[in-house]
């Protein structure tokens, strides 16, 4: 697959983002698939900070560590960022009369980099441009390495200014000036893209958190109160700034605990509500998630991971609140832990998550992280036909009503443990949402029979749930496959890996690499991860010569949860902890390192033992 | 409060339950529970009709003695989970209830910043001046210097004027009631729930069992209906004086209302014009107009 990627860097605040957003908007309209990731100190102004785009003709959805294009909006840039140049590299910099130390001018010489001075002042001077518009300058200059049209550019800028003459006049006037700008040491250099494909014109350009936004609208929520804390908060704000045309209720709480307190009430009185966390926020909508399972009141929480223990790396990514999710809050109750990957399913899980709590009467908890909830990918527009809005067993006919008796809501008999649910302001019997442990009807019991009976209703719901579940996706050599044709015949898997969020798109990326496309390596993806489904990774795991877990965290949550539920043991681990997501060509090399070990030890037994029999 | 009009008007013996009540002897709550199911009756709400919402403590074990669409949640947290469904449904009317250990400790945030927004909602505060139900701690409401069960020696704190911050937070509803009279709580309930916004009802209430400062015969020496005396609740200053000053006598009833102040919900833009309820627009939406943008 052919990739070229570009990196803008700089302070935060000098306009790197803007100057990817104009970029990947205007690629993706010609017929690119861009994957946009950012990389920021938690601050507002200063830093350094990075926007790299990843550019393909085929689906692409990571990041390479390596670069094509070094845009470097100051000198921190020139001294951080010069070792990510590929062969052949562009450094394109704005730092007049900058002398690189003796180590990188070896660099330039070895990797036979093109280094260009883009004197943006001299050309903000010439135009009676403020420095506002050094951006536009930077913008059209790469827009003109990358050999794209300047009107398309004109066209995406100018849809910025149209009602404001003055400005669109000077605007054009930089783009014609830095497209047409050629180094006179360098000449004109250009970056090759690949021939484009224009399906991906009318694609999205979105992130995981619009991606999330738009599916939890489209799931019917109607209401969303959430407390600011990275990487949640794009989701908060972008509901909020839908919230007009939406009219959803959107309340910024005091706290967290405020925040899922409003939500239960709303899902209680009968609506779609929806919050987001992270972290340490999470832990304070802990008690809330206990509570739910009491009363049994749907609720669907989001639970945006970033690094921690404490407030961690705030404007970083982690898949380390696996275990939280599955195990925190007080009691034993059933729950779901669901897992988005990508922008495609941080849309098609929303109204997912809301069936599963409404139709079992638990809380689900929709994991995504920093990496997902702030990339940018290039989307197909999504399919609004085909999610259904599934209320359980919600009661609303007003006949049907008539006929319920309070000792209906909480009947510890009920088949699988989901009894029948109605909304306050029903004209029907009433009953009490009871905190406490309770009876049929929701008042307090403490009965030794009663307590074991509603405790084995509530609990009952996770078998139906777990079956229920849908198997993990499995692909082969980047391939979609079906799980069940590989259960039974499909032949020896040379390497199996297993991981979950999102992890898995750049796993795709690495499977569909030249390096190792057509190989027998399989990646089994789980999206649903409590209850855990391990029936497919059971047989999948005997059929194949290795098997390695794949999680940015420290413990291997997955696969400590695999071994809890299977006795399955894996200890081969491809583990991330430092913050960043992983890069392509660093999982890539992991990934054949295995591979290659694996074509060595043909004789050997797999690598992976069954914890029951393990030593 | 928006109420659909009835044909058929309630019984009292509709909020009966089955549930048999736990209270202490002498206890406050029966009271205040019997001047709810008839503040409800005389306004012609139906326990399918109402959301009541109680926190934890000993007015929290009421919630199984009245009928009614109930919930009894966590210690402190009731008044945003009674906003949320207030929010969701404004056509129910919400009356959330918590304790005054609850609502000036643990929930002390969520009752700030339910009186800052103004939520549609009544808040009944069942004040004993002490953690009943975890057998008769000092609350923050107890008066510093009184011995409490783990504070022997009486509390080193301040003692928190609980009407002090009530009144700094910009009130458009602040009454007092007394657990000894059911006719006064009565009224001032109907006008709470009638109430367009945060509705402040502050029960003084006998805990016969930890409470041997303020007890029955206290409360019922010293208690007044400032109405009955000619208290007009649009009188601020009045309001706020009859409100913190209760060494001699404590004034009761309609302490301060202003009813020019919109809600929370009414103060929502994208909420303006619309007649359905948040429960009533669940439903799947096309969201690609939203997206263009993103093309």
């Amino acid at each position: 697959m052919p990739r070229i990627s570009l990196k803008m860097v700089g302070a935060s605040g000098q306009g790197i983002n803007s100057i990817g957003a104009i970029i990947a908007k205007g690629l993706k309209r010609s017929g690119y698939c861009v994957f946009g990731y950012r990389e920021y100190p938690s601050l507002i102004k200063g830093g350094h900070a990075s926007y790299q785009l990843d550019v393909s003709n085929q689906r692409i959805c990571s990041t390479e560590t390596k670069v094509n294009v070094l845009v470097a909006l100051n000198h921190h840039g020139l001294e951080l960022n010069m070792e990510e140049l590929k062969q052949g590299g562009i450094v394109l910099h704005v730092t007049p009369g900058w002398q690189f130390p003796e180590h990188h001018r070896k660099l330039i010489a070895e990797r036979s980099l093109h280094v260009i001075y883009f004197p943006v002042d001299d050309m903000l001077n010439r135009l009676g441009a403020g420095a506002i518009l050094s951006n536009v300058l930077l913008t059209a200059f790469v827009w003109s390495m990358l050999d794209q049209d300047i009107d398309a550019l004109k066209s995406l800028v100018g849809a910025k200014f149209a009602k404001k003459k003055a400005l669109l006049e000077l605007n054009m006037r930089c783009i014609d000036e830095g497209y047409s700008f050629v180094d006179s040491e360098q000449g004109t250099i250009s970056v090759a893209l690949p021939p484009p494909d224009k399906g991906f014109a009318s694609h999205l350009l979105i992130t995981g958190s619009q991606a999330m936004g738009l599916g939890a609208v489209h799931a019917g929520v109607r209401l969303y109160a959430g407390y600011p804390m990275t990487p949640s908060s794009p989701l908060l704000s972008f509901i909020a700034e839908l919230e007009n045309k939406t009219h959803v209720v959107v309340k910024q709480a005091e706290d967290e605990i405020t925040a899922a307190q409003i939500v239960s009430g709303a899902m209680y009185m009968g609506t779609r509500a929806l919050t987001a966390t992270s972290g340490v926020g999470f832990d304070l909508m802990s008690e809330t998630l206990s509570l739910n399972a009491m009363i049994e009141n749907p609720t669907v929480f989001v639970l945006a991971q970033r690094p921690g223990p404490a407030t961690g790396l705030p404007t970083w990514t982690a898949q380390g609140g696996l275990l939280q999710a599955t195990s925190c809050s007080a009691g034993e109750f059933t729950r779901c832990v669901i897992s988005v990957s990508n922008s495609q399913d941080a849309f098609d899980l929303m109204p997912v998550a809301f069936n599963l709590a409404e139709q079992y009467q638990i809380s689900v908890i929709v994991l995504t992280d920093k990496q997902i909830a702030e990339a940018l990918y290039t989307q197909h527009p999504y399919d609004l036909e085909s999610a259904d809005i599934d209320r359980g067993r919600l009661v609303v006919d007003p006949e049907k009503l008539k006929f319920l008796k309070s000792s209906d809501r909480f009947d510890p008999h009920a088949k699988g443990g989901v009894s029948l649910r109605w909304l306050p302001g029903s004209d029907a019997a009433t009953y009490c949402a009871q905190g406490d442990e309770h009876n049929s009807i929701g008042a307090v019991e403490e009965s030794s029979l009663n307590t074991r009976l509603q405790m084995e209703k509530r609990l009952r719901k996770f078998d139906g749930l777990k079956a229920g579940l849908p198997a993990p996706d499995l692909s082969i050599g980047g391939r979609s496959a079906k799980t069940i044709d590989w259960m039974d015949a499909g032949g020896e898997i040379e390497l199996l890996a297993i991981g979950w969020g999102s992890t898995g798109d750049v796993f795709q990326d690495v499977m569909c690499s030249d390096e190792l496309r057509g190989r027998r390596i399989a990646y089994l993806h789980y999206t649903y991860l409590w209850p855990l489904r391990t029936q497919e990774l059971q047989v999948l795991a005997k059929r194949s010569k290795r098997i390695v877990l794949v999680e940015q965290n420290y413990q291997g949550q997955l696969g400590m949860l695999i071994r809890m539920s299977c006795g399955l043991d894996i200890p081969d681990k491809i583990l991330k902890y430092d913050g960043r997501p992983f890069f392509y060509d660093e999982l890539l090399s992991s990934v054949m390192e295995r591979c290659a070990v694996t074509s060595e030890s043909e004789e050997k037994s797999p690598r992976f033992v069954y914890a029951d029999t393990a030593s | 409060m928006n109420i659909a009009l009835q044909t058929r008007s309630p019984a009292l013996s509709e909020y009966y339950s089955e549930t048999k009540c736990i209270w202490c002897d002498g206890c406050g709550n029966y009271g205040i529970w019997t001047a709810v199911k008839y503040a409800l009756v005389e306004l012609n709400l139906h326990p399918w009709q109402v959301c009541l919402c109680y926190d934890v403590g000993c007015h929290g074990n009421g919630s199984d003695k009245i009928e009614g669409y109930r919930f009894h949640g966590l210690h402190g947290r009731v008044i945003p989970f009674a906003a949320g469904a207030k929010l969701a449904n404004m056509k129910v009317p919400v009356i959330a209830f918590g304790g005054d250990g609850a609502t000036f400790s643990e929930g002390i945030g969520h009752l700030i910043h339910g009186l800052r927004s103004n939520y549609p909602i009544t808040f009944v505060l069942h004040n004993n001046a002490n953690y009943g139900l975890t057998t008769g701690q000092a609350s923050s409401l107890t008066p510093q210097g009184q011995p409490m069960n783990t504070s022997p020696n009486g509390i080193p704190e301040h003692t928190l004027a609980s009407m002090d911050l009530i009144f700094s937070l910009n009130p458009t509803f602040v009454a007092r009631g007394f657990s000894g009279d059911i006719k006064l709580m009565t009224r001032i309930l109907k006008a709470a729930i009638q109430h367009r916004g945060f509705a402040f009802v502050d029960m003084l209430q006998a805990c016969p069992t930890y409470n041997h400062f303020a007890t029955h015969e206290y409360l019922l020496d010293k208690y007044f209906d400032a109405n009955a005396e000619g208290h007009d609740p649009s009188n601020l200053q009045q309001a706020k004086a009859f409100a913190t000053r209760v060494q001699d006598r404590i004034a009761c009833g309609i302490l301060y209302q202003r009813e020019d102040i919109p809600d929370f919900y009414n103060r929502l833009a994208p909420r303006q014009g619309l007649e359905t309820t948040c429960v009533e627009e669940v439903r799947k939406y096309d969201v690609s107009e939203y997206w263009k943008e993103l093309v």
